[in-house]
């Protein structure tokens, strides 16, 4: 009589893959748009008072503006892009939000 | 050299320092930003509502009423303190966000998108936008 041989139903070793997915989602810009009405200086303390920047990086966003037509004055998560751009809105800036390209 | 229209004291306060007809001029402009806010016909209702997402068809409804909120609370904190001596920062800011509102809103209402429009600008609407403009570099100035 023979025995039947044993079946191996176990095993220790791991032949499962796992694959770790690192899904980065691209940044929301804050933009600001240049004007032909609004003072350089309010556009300054409203820089300042919304974001807490320096003075010298609000006047150069500022500059940026003027003579580019639009900056970008802020990146990051799209909720917190979109209440910086409505207290932008709010400070009388024309602004708007999207997605980096 | 003109006299200050506001002036950032010792202790924190701004004083205003206008007159019967500077503050007259304050009241049409801080009371056209309510109007504007409340009235969907009005001409300046969609310089206040501009696309907080371009690419979206239709913003967030809560930024957009986030955003309704706050620039009729400015202009109303603006509106209840228009015979103020003097005012705290909050109330200062109220009335700087209201005025910043009321020059680009005559702006776009006027179709003035650039530097040649402005200056081809009636001398009316012009010296309306150089009023407010004045009004706001001296309050700027107090930040």
């Amino acid at each position: 009589m023979s025995r039947a041989p044993l079946l191996r139903l176990s095993s220790t070793e791991s032949d499962v893959e796992s694959e770790v997915a690192v899904i980065t989602e691209r940044p929301w810009n804050v933009i600001v748009w240049n004007d032909p009405v609004t003072p350089m200086t309010v556009v300054v303390v409203v820089f300042r008072r919304i974001f807490g920047y320096s003075n010298n990086k609000c006047t150069h966003l500022m500059l940026t503006v003027h003579h580019e037509g639009r900056a970008v004055v802020w990146s990051g998560k799209r909720e917190r892009a979109e209440s910086y751009c409505v207290k932008l809105q709010v400070a009388g800036l024309h602004s708007s939000v999207e997605q980096d390209a | 050299m003109s006299a200050k229209l506001f002036v950032r004291r010792r202790d924190g306060r701004i004083e205003v320092r206008l007159n019967d007809a500077g503050r007259e001029v304050l009241h049409d402009t801080f009371g056209r930003v309510v109007a504007a806010e409340r009235d969907l016909e009005h001409e300046w209702h969609l310089s206040l509502n501009s696309p907080i997402n371009p690419s979206n068809d239709d913003d967030d409804p809560l930024s957009t009423l986030a955003r309704q909120n706050e620039i009729a609370t400015n202009a109303e904190l603006a509106v209840m303190t228009l015979n103020e001596q003097f005012l705290n920062d909050a109330e200062a800011w109220a009335w700087l966000s209201t005025l910043q509102i009321a020059l680009r809103s005559t702006a776009v209402a006027n179709g003035i998108l650039s530097d040649e429009k402005l200056e081809s600008a009636p001398p009316e609407l012009l010296e309306e936008i150089r009023t407010i403009q004045q009004f706001l570099f001296d309050l700027a100035a107090c930040f």
